[in-house]
């Protein structure tokens, strides 16, 4: 339990892959440590939230409310960024996440992220390059997709 | 009061100004002897000749002469002084009575204006006036007759003496009084004139700062301070061009004083040298004159002094007392509480017929009124802010009088009643209640404050000298003779007989008005220091002990708190208090403050763990430096987040620098204990005071090893050994109530878990459920009514003041109780107000309608008018479409 561990696991972050090493460390002193138990929600669906977990170990079911009741949709593990959107924007969340065991996470709160963003533009450029990649790799999941749908 | 300066001295001091004259002229003899025997010494004992002398009926030679003569003098030289001394501290004390005696004078009269005369007249312009402008006053006083009469006599004295000389070199010596008698009063006139501009000056100055204060939240909401520092320059300006213009002409009055003194010594040199070489008159006798001459310069040069500084204080207390001195006064007799209780009333009805009431400026606020009150009945006057509601309240309350028409109160005029009589019967609550800079509780029983009562046990002896001597100046200079320290509450008033019931219902009325919560709330916030009641710390003991248990049993519970454990680490705490097992007794300190503590750091020293905090301490100025000033992190990060300040950071660079140095060369010289050796005391200090801040289970900058977290354990003892006693630390212990945590924390006597996302919440409904269980939640609410409420309540919401009015207005159980939109927005407190009276009247003013629907009869007021009275049902039409008439009218 020290920074530099906490450092090394932001690094694993395909968001923060970019980011100068003393950055990280000083989002790790930002950011607090905390723990789940097994059962724990960790996000819930809907709910307005300010803090993303990174999770350090551990892992999460990410479920979706649907007509026929909860839906699992995905597990996180170690490393994984759980509830990153919300704060880069204002939207509730999406899905819940609850603890399957003890999870812990390193909670970055959206004000801190910000700070960080403002102080230091190189590693928002760098967030930016992450989130396009995302973007476009969502985007070309979507037209093939479509070209799927459309041949079906 | 005298309007002039020398009739209030006369009036007050006469005595003691014929005892100063009197003691002035007693001492003039002594200062003449002592003046006289120097020439004695020297002719008769030193020079003399046929010895041995008579000296009170004995014979003596020439040196035992010499040494009478000498002892006679040395004893002349102590009485002189000996009266000097007496006479200066007889003036200072009249002067200080006089200074009280006006004081208290012009306060009394700030609490007799009428309400009206508040409109006109701020503070900041009151304040100065009675604290500093009077104060020269006070220092005149003594010397007001026994300056000019010393010093004239002096004079007097001087100019006989060169006209026995030369009658006319003795015209020539005063030759010049006539036309200094006539300038300098002329150029004296217009100082005064402009000491008057610059009081007034001040007062404006001191009346904006006040306005500063007050406005603050406007000012920079609106960006307006460039404004007001233009202002106040300008303000400064004037102040200088008065004070500069001021000097200009005292100095020019010192000048021609000067000048003019020095003119006759020509004459005397011209004129008086002729006559000697004439011989028409005695070398020695133009000495003579001349010495006399130079003496007659400086009690000249005193009285002119004196001249002017009566010329000064006399404008100062002019311009005081004319703005005190109103015609409008209340009357003397209507705030005395004596002798009232004669006055019995037959009812307490408030009966209105045809009022008018002035508005302050030109207009009427309230036209031809006229509202009847019976008793026990409920009426709400209905009206929206501006249509003369408050001020039939305030007419209603006999606190504004009428200008047409009559106001009585049980068939009395109110102008007859005192104001004893008629705050016996009723209460008002305006709609912003004044809140003291005192507790909740102070403020409410302040209510209960209108006489000191008689106390029971009688005080010991040395209270009742002290006690006495303040009655004794109390009497001599016409102040107030009650004693401000004896208990003033009267408790029958409230119905109860004892402070432990006044504070019960004092939380009954607060469930009423719906405070109880917000006393709960700041209850368990509060810090209990001095009154410990030994059975309310049992309570909080008992949850405390209750907490433990549900945390043994509870694995949830367990996760949520680290409580205090004497052989335990808590890793939600900071090291400070972890290794101190102790907090700074002044609850406004951090246990990091305590690193400065050189107590703490011998005690930190002796336990053997004073150099790993300070490795501790240098590992996180190290992180600290790394991470915010390596990366170039602004200051607004830092200032948030970092231990060190940006200021401290280059600071701690090289303090960082020197240790590390420093360790080198311990490592060369292998011997590693002397490492902290190149550090100042200072530098521990300031890492020590870092390694307390840190929080192990937030700040991840050090890994505890457990064998590390043992040796600080392990210190607890011998730190608690040393700081035992200490007034300074409060140790904590699981048995003992440790006073400069709240109440919540020495219940909880842990931390919340830092690892644990919303542990605080949940802890808080925890703690909510125990206190209930416990029944402490009472005690709790009772310790929040010693809540300090900040300047003018600052502290408390709007919300929350007035309903501390309305508490203040209940707790003396009034007959009549009028208040003014207190109640509005909140329909529910308004019927449980109806609801608990016993049979009071009650006046309510109101915008709300559905507070006005809670009273059986409502009186609508409109532009002054009174346009409708009954019942809700019945008024409601003009009451609410009138007002939205009004409203049209007011669009279009």
């Amino acid at each position: 339990m020290s920074l530099d561990s906490d450092a090394a696991a932001l690094r694993k972050i395909p968001l923060f892959r970019g980011v100068d090493d003393q950055k990280l460390r000083l989002l790790a002193f930002l950011s607090e440590r905390v723990r789940f138990e097994a059962g724990e929600n960790i996000v819930v669906e809907g709910d307005f939230g300010d803090t993303a977990y990174i999770i350090l170990s551990g892992s999460a079911d990410v479920m979706v409310s649907s007509p026929q009741g909860e839906q699992l949709v995905a597990t996180v593990k170690e490393n994984d960024f759980v509830g990153e959107i919300a704060i880069l924007i204002d939207v509730p969340r999406t899905a819940t996440v609850r603890a399957t065991n003890e999870v812990t996470a390193l909670a970055v709160s959206k004000e801190h992220f910000f700070k960080l963003l403002t102080n230091f533009p190189d590693m928002a450029v760098e967030v930016m390059r992450a989130l396009a990649h995302r973007l476009e790799r969502t985007t070309r999941e979507f037209s093939r997709l479509r070209a799927a749908l459309t041949d079906g | 009061m005298e309007r002039t300066l020398f009739g209030f001295i006369w009036r007050y001091s006469k005595r003691q100004q014929i005892v100063i004259l009197a003691m002035t002229v007693i001492s003039f003899p002594i200062l003449y002897m002592t003046l006289e025997l120097p020439k004695w010494i020297v002719n008769d004992a030193i020079s003399g000749s046929d010895f041995p002398k008579q000296f009170m009926g004995y014979e003596l030679g020439q040196i035992p002469y010499l040494i009478a003569l000498c002892c006679v003098f040395l004893g002349l030289v102590i009485l002189n002084n000996a009266v000097k001394y007496f006479l200066n501290i007889y003036k200072g004390v009249s002067g200080e009575r006089m200074l009280r005696r006006l004081r208290y004078m012009l306060y009394n009269y700030v609490l007799r204006f009428p309400l009206s005369r508040f409109r006109k007249v701020s503070g900041g312009e009151i304040i100065p006036m009675i604290t500093a402008e009077v104060e020269d006053v006070g220092v005149f006083i003594g010397e007001a007759i026994a300056t000019p009469a010393f010093q004239g006599g002096t004079l007097l004295v001087y100019i006989v003496f060169i006209f026995a000389q030369d009658p006319f070199l003795g015209a020539a010596a005063i030759s010049l009084y006539p036309l200094q008698a006539y300038v300098i009063p002329k150029l004296q006139r217009r100082v005064i004139l402009l000491t008057r501009d610059r009081i007034k000056n001040v007062r404006v100055i001191s009346d904006r700062i006040a306005e500063t204060v007050n406005a603050a939240a406007d000012i920079h909401a609106n960006d307006t301070s460039r404004y007001h520092l233009a202002d106040l320059s300008d303000r400064l300006f004037i102040n200088y061009r008065i004070r500069l213009a001021i000097f200009r002409r005292k100095f020019m009055i010192k000048f021609l004083n000067n000048f003019l003194n020095q003119l006759p010594p020509f004459f005397f040199y011209s004129v008086g040298g002729i006559l000697v070489i004439q011989g028409q008159m005695t070398f020695g006798a133009l000495v003579a004159v001349l010495a006399a001459y130079k003496d007659l310069a400086s009690p000249w040069k005193e009285l002119l002094n004196w001249y002017q500084n009566l010329a000064n204080v006399t404008v100062k207390y002019q311009t005081v007392v004319e703005n005190f001195d109103v015609d409008d006064a209340i009357a003397h007799d209507k705030l005395q509480g004596s002798d009232t209780a004669s006055i019995e009333l037959e009812n307490t009805e408030i009966k209105l017929s045809n009022i008018s009431v002035s508005s302050g400026g030109s207009g009427l606020a309230v036209v031809d009124v006229s509202l009847e009150a019976k008793d026990g009945s409920h009426i709400a006057v209905y009206g929206r802010d501006g249509s003369g509601r408050t001020e039939l309240l305030l007419a209603a309350a006999g606190l504004l009088e009428p200008v047409a028409g009559r106001a009585t109160f049980g068939g009395r005029r109110f102008e007859e009643l005192p104001h004893t009589v008629v705050s016996r019967y009723l209460s008002y609550v305006g709609n912003d209640p004044f809140i003291f800079n005192d507790s909740i509780r102070g403020n409410v029983i302040y209510a209960l404050k209108t006489k000191p009562q008689t106390r029971l046990d009688q005080d010991d002896a040395s209270d009742e000298d002290i006690a006495k001597i303040r009655h004794n100046e109390a009497s001599l200079t016409g102040n107030s003779l009650l004693d401000v320290t004896e208990p003033w509450e009267d408790y029958e008033r409230a119905g109860v007989e004892s402070p432990a019931q006044l504070d019960d219902r004092l939380l009954q009325l607060f469930s009423l008005v719906g405070l109880e919560g917000d006393l709960y709330r700041l209850g368990l916030a509060a810090h209990l220091d001095s009154d410990l009641d030994s059975a309310f710390v049992d309570k909080i003991l008992t949850a405390r002990a209750e907490v433990a248990r549900r945390a043994a049993e509870d694995k949830n519970w367990a996760g949520l708190v680290e409580l205090w454990s004497s052989g335990q680490f808590n890793n939600s705490a900071t090291l400070g208090e972890n290794i101190l097992f102790a907090v700074p007794s002044d609850p406004t300190r951090s246990v990091w403050d305590a690193a400065n503590d050189p107590v703490v750091r011998g005690a930190l020293k002796d336990a053997g763990i004073l150099e790993m905090l300070v490795e501790m301490g240098a590992t996180v100025a190290e992180t600290m430096i790394e991470l915010f000033a390596d990366t170039g992190a602004d200051a607004s990060l830092i200032g948030d987040h970092s231990f060190v300040t940006n200021d401290e950071l280059p600071l701690f660079e090289q303090r960082l620098r020197r240790y590390r140095q420093k360790g080198k060369k311990a490592e060369d010289d292998t011997t590693k204990k002397k490492k902290k050796m190149g550090l100042t005391e200072e530098d521990i200090a300031a890492f020590v005071g870092l390694a307390f801040r840190l929080i192990p289970g937030r700040h991840r900058i050090l890994t505890l090893t457990e064998e590390q977290e043992k040796k600080l354990i392990a210190a607890r003892a011998p730190v608690h050994a040393t700081l035992e006693g200490n007034s300074a630390y409060a140790l904590f212990a699981e048995d003992a109530y440790i006073a400069p945590l709240s109440i919540e924390e020495n219940i909880l006597f842990g931390k919340p878990r830092v690892d644990r996302r919303g542990a605080s919440d949940r802890i808080d409904a925890f703690l909510r459920d125990t206190v209930n269980e416990l029944g402490l939640r009472e005690a709790i609410a009772r310790a929040g009514l010693n809540f300090e409420v900040g300047v003018a309540g600052g502290r408390l919401s709007a919300t929350q003041r007035r309903r501390i009015g309305l508490v203040r207005a209940l707790v003396k159980r009034p007959s009549i109780l009028i208040f003014d939109a207190v109640a509005d927005g909140d329909r529910a407190l308004m019927s449980r107000i109806v609801e608990a009276g016993n049979g009071h009247t009650l006046i309510v003013g109101t915008a709300d309608p559905q507070v006005a629907k809670t009273l059986e009869t409502v009186a609508v007021m409109r532009d002054g008018r009174l346009v409708a009275t009954g019942g809700w049902d019945s008024v409601q039409q003009i009451a609410i479409d009138g007002a939205s008439v009004d409203l049209e009218k007011e669009a279009s």
